[in-house]
């Protein structure tokens, strides 16, 4: 049984509230906000898990926290069957190209001031540092063509791009590499609609040419449907479902993750409109709710007459299995 | 009666100008759109499709320059009116080999022309709602402050007391929760869902004929866009609200429209009733086609789970082929239409009744 | 009316942000200016240490003081000791060459490092930082200056060492700003996902790629502040003292010549003082608009 290329264990990233100078100097402590909260999943090889959520539930920073760019409050990082959480930035270096990450940002990679030749020798010398100019260019040649991009397009700034130009060179930059896993935030949504399918499309072949594994982070719920293998559901720092795709999408368990999906624009749900609360859509971190953080939002305690173990704070819903596959954290999950 | 437009668009143009590259940006080029009273027009389209230029431009929001050099508006409320009249006294176009090459505009007169045109038509009996609406509310005022302002601008009730009754109603209407306590929010106070609601009170408090949408559910989160989905939709059953909503989700157009316009390069390339439109049939433009057979919805998965991409780059506008804007990326081409798709820039004819498509597969 | 004109039927792909080509011309005119001044400081400065000087700067001939310009052999003229004018001129440019390059060199370096300690590193160190900057910010340059002549009577070098040290503040916020703004766009953060090693991220792309302009301009302007400074001092009485030649002395000692009609012993070195520090203020301000000028699309 090999083990995965990637296993999270109770991952938690708390970031502490900004304080003013006197209480930072009088050391009073401060609240946190839990932005990931006992976040656990493993990801096989040649595999695409889906992280799905609305904003503020923790994605990003999940998707952050596994590059190590950022420092986790608990938890391990397995990767290929070794912890990397404690190893200091040094002692990660090697192992960062190997896990890369494209970022939501279609700017981020690229240093407006450097053509796009020079961005991508930086990063091909990263990896061989002894090649010539001329092995250099033939390399930027080759990824280029792997992103379907013209050769000319190597004399160009990043500002005289297009975005779905730009979403390809931030590929093609992190392929230089040779990475094995790749987190990818928000790949597509910053683009048209006529490109992002061009985009998934070439993310699909590169996977299968280079057996990558990809941790898809996206709020295009039929595009995590289609790109995914599992998908893992997110709310507010924790995940409530993770299985198979398919079924988180055509037969979820969890209330949120039913009511996400009924809530496309496309589909008119009777659950999503009966969702009483109107205060849909404010988080508050600082308060989060005593035992089942979704009990406030969710029509299944709504319609069974607000039991008290969805808000027992000693009794908050932990993930459980209840196919081969498929766990969720629910008192009362649906039934098939 | 009813068969008059409450807004038309003849044969629009807004271009702008680029020093660096000394080039036009042809935003809208040529367009004409059609708003039926009680209807809603949904207009969908990629970057630089110039779908929200052109209804900034009726409206004589475009500042830019050159800007709007050509077109008409025409707002049939009780008596037509053109928002956009005045234009021909203060704009010179060259053409060379049919296309513009030179303007030569006042902007300033003409800008004072449209102010004139536009005054209490704008707000007031045509109303538009914004992307982002934490960006388009004023941040130093509640959103409270803000609809009764609107309510005393452009209805009759002017008392400070009775407006802010008013302003109560209309946040009701639009289902913010506490509209009281909401009342003396500030724009930042409130999350994005929300904010968007507050602006659509605000337009609303006008009370307006015409309501234009543009882009109300991006950058919203799934379930808040469904929300917002649903007020619009209430709108129109409730006030028999004509709307225009511009986005790029097809999933929102196809659920609030009742016609479709498409465009593409700054043109209008189909316009029809949506259901038609919708359907991923053969008989309307390739492009529409192709968008939504590119998709992500399982029943456009092909073998190996690859979506039909269409291929090629988004028109920049900066640089605009001869002959058919989707040319390079069309896969219906054929050797039949090839010589005048390259050659010669279509028009938009009615294809079926109700129906006008832009293409040379469906014109001798 | 305007007018608009697109004179290419196709665009070219590339936009062609050259920054002399969109700059305007008073920009233009003003880094040529600048740059004419530069050329002549360092040409000076290279005549006066090789000694190729028209005369002896200190030959005294009193028989031929006071002369006015272009006096046979005196292009400026002599001042009340029979000394040519030009040649002191040259001559006062030591004076604050060198030392100025030094007061830049440890600004800009000083300034860059604390910028990007707080800036990249952010937290405690840019709280540091912030404090210090503003403390010094806020102390009356001269004043400290003749605060320091009085306590420890320095040589100029010292003195421009101190004014190194109170214009890195300026030069670290600045830096610090810039950072800030970068971190914003997010490639900070994925140059290290990639790999890049952090001194890398640091010297190539945040200070060459991003800041180059920046310290550029930053050394303009110090160049400037150091020759009015020695200029003063020298005026002063406290810099440079006689026979060697300043700008600043001259200017002093010729002033009791002013009322009996030899103006051009005190004016000629106050104009030299005044477009000297005219160029490199206006190289300054003319690259900062070329650089940071408007973007067009």
């Amino acid at each position: 049984m090999t083990p995965p290329l990637l296993e999270v264990k109770g991952l938690s990233k708390h970031f502490s509230q900004r304080r003013g100078l006197l209480r930072m100097l009088s050391g009073t402590a401060a609240g946190t906000i839990p932005a990931v909260d006992d976040v656990s999943f493993t990801l096989a090889e040649n595999e695409t898990l889906g992280l799905v959520g609305e904003s503020g539930c923790g994605k990003t920073t999940t998707g952050k926290a596994i590059l190590k760019l950022m420092p986790v409050t608990a938890g391990v990082i397995r990767y290929r069957d070794r912890d990397i959480t404690p190893l200091s930035p040094a002692e990660f270096q090697p192992l960062r190209r190997e896990i890369q990450m494209i970022f939501q940002d279609l700017d981020a990679a690229l240093n407006p001031k450097m053509r796009i030749e020079s961005i991508l020798h930086e990063a091909i010398a990263l990896r061989e540092p002894e090649l010539d100019a001329d092995d250099l260019r033939r390399r930027a040649y080759d990824l280029l063509e792997l992103v379907n991009l013209k050769k000319n397009k190597l004399a160009n700034f990043p500002a005289e791009l297009s975005g779905g130009e730009k979403r390809r060179i931030g590929i093609a930059r992190v392929l230089a590499v040779r990475p094995k896993l790749i987190v990818a935030d928000e790949p597509t949504s910053a683009l048209d609609v006529s490109i992002q399918a061009q985009v998934i499309n070439l993310l699909r072949d590169l996977q299968d040419q280079f057996g990558l594994s990809y941790l898809f982070i996206s709020h295009d719920l039929p595009l995590v449907e289609l790109v995914s293998h599992r998908v893992a559901v997110m709310y507010l720092g924790q995940i409530v479902e993770l299985g198979p795709a398919p079924r988180i999408a055509h037969a979820p368990r969890h209330p949120y993750t039913s009511v996400l999906w009924s809530s496309l624009a496309e589909k008119r749900s009777q659950e999503a409109v009966s969702v009483t609360a109107p205060t849909w859509g404010v988080f508050d971190f600082e308060r989060p709710s005593a035992g089942c953080r979704f009990a406030p939002r969710c029509p299944v305690y709504a319609a069974r007459g607000k039991p008290p173990e969805c808000t027992d704070p000693c009794n908050a819903p932990r993930l459980r299995e209840i196919e081969p596959g498929h766990v969720v954290a629910c008192h009362f999950p649906r039934e098939p | 009666m009813s068969t008059i437009p409450l807004l038309r668009i003849e044969d629009l143009r807004t271009y702008f100008f680029s020093r660096a590259k000394q080039a036009f940006i042809r935003s809208v080029d040529g367009v004409d759109l059609e708003i039926a009273r009680g209807e809603t027009l949904g207009i969908v389209g990629e970057s630089g499709s110039g779908k929200s230029v052109s209804m900034h431009s009726a409206l004589g929001l475009v500042t830019a320059t050159p800007g709007v050099i050509s077109g008409r508006a025409v707002f049939h409320d009780e008596a037509p009116r053109d928002l956009l009249a005045g234009l021909d006294a203060c704009t010179r176009l060259e053409r060379r080999d049919g296309r513009i090459m030179s303007v030569e505009k006042d902007n300033r007169a003409w800008q004072k022309q449209v102010e004139r045109n536009l005054a209490g038509v704008r707000g007031g009996k045509i109303a538009m709602i914004f992307q982002n609406p934490k960006a388009a509310m004023n941040p130093y005022e509640t959103i409270g402050a803000q609809i009764s302002e609107a309510v005393r601008l452009h209805t009759a009730i002017k008392d400070p007391v009775a407006a802010r009754e008013r302003a109560l109603h209309w946040l009701e209407a639009v289902r913010i929760d506490s509209p009281r306590l909401r009342y003396d929010n500030y724009p930042h106070g409130l999350s994005g869902g929300m904010c968007q609601r507050a602006m659509v009170a605000m337009a609303l408090a006008a009370e307006p004929r015409l309501l234009v949408a543009d882009e109300p559910t991006t950058g919203l989160d799934a379930t808040i866009q469904a929300r917002i989905v649903e007020l619009l939709e209430e709108l129109k059953t409730r006030f028999g609200m004509t709307l225009v909503l511009i986005s790029h989700d097809i999933g929102v157009i196809a659920r609030l429209s009742d016609r479709i316009a498409v465009m593409y390069g700054g043109q209008v390339q189909e316009s029809g009733p949506a259901a038609m439109l919708l359907e991923q049939s053969e008989l309307g433009h390739p492009y529409t086609h192709a968008l939504l057979a590119s998709m992500p919805r399982a029943k456009n998965v092909k073998h190996g789970g690859r979506l039909p991409a269409i291929e090629g780059e988004v028109l920049d506008t900066i640089n605009v082929p001869r002959g058919c804007r989707f040319r390079e990326r069309c896969q219906r081409i054929h050797d039949g239409i090839r010589a005048r798709c390259a050659g010669q820039e279509p028009e938009l004819v009615e294809v079926t009744p109700g129906r006008r498509v832009r293409c040379w597969l469906y014109q001798a | 009316m305007s007018r608009y004109y697109q004179p290419h039927d196709t665009v070219s792909e590339y936009s062609e942000i050259r920054s002399w080509r969109s700059a305007s011309l008073v920009d233009r005119a003003y880094v040529g200016y600048g740059l004419a001044v530069v050329v002549l400081v360092v040409l000076s400065y290279l005549l006066g240490m090789f000694g190729w000087l028209p005369h002896d700067p200190e030959a005294m001939d009193l028989a031929t003081m006071l002369v006015g310009p272009l006096t046979e052999n005196y292009v400026l003229g002599t001042d009340y000791l029979g000394r040519d004018l030009l040649t002191r001129l040259i001559l006062g440019i030591q004076a604050y060459f060198l030392p100025g390059l030094l007061s830049i060199a440890i600004a800009l370096s000083l300034g860059a490092a604390l910028g990007v300690l707080a800036g990249y590193h952010g937290g405690r160190s840019k709280v540091a930082v912030t404090y210090v900057t503003n403390l010094v910010d806020s102390l009356p340059r001269l004043v400290l200056m003749l605060l320091v002549i009085a306590a420890f009577k320095p040589g100029i070098y010292t003195i421009m060492v101190v004014l190194g040290l109170t214009t890195a503040p300026t030069v670290a916020m600045l830096v610090q700003g810039k950072i800030m703004m970068l971190r914003e766009r997010n490639f900070i953060e994925s140059a290290v996902a990639l790999g890049i090693s952090p001194g890398r991220i640091i010297l190539k792309h945040i200070l060459w790629y991003n800041c180059r302009a920046l310290l550029l301009i930053q050394a303009t302007l110090g160049m400037a502040e150091a020759v009015l400074l020695e200029t003063s001092l020298s005026y002063l009485g406290f810099g440079v003292q006689e026979p060697t030649p300043s700008w600043g002395n001259m200017v002093q000692s010729g002033a009791n010549y002013l009322l009996q009609g030899n103006f051009w012993v005190s004016t000629a070195p106050a104009l030299a003082i005044l477009f000297t520090v005219l160029g490199f203020h206006l190289l300054g301000d003319g690259l900062n608009n070329m650089f940071e000028g408007k973007r067009q699309r």
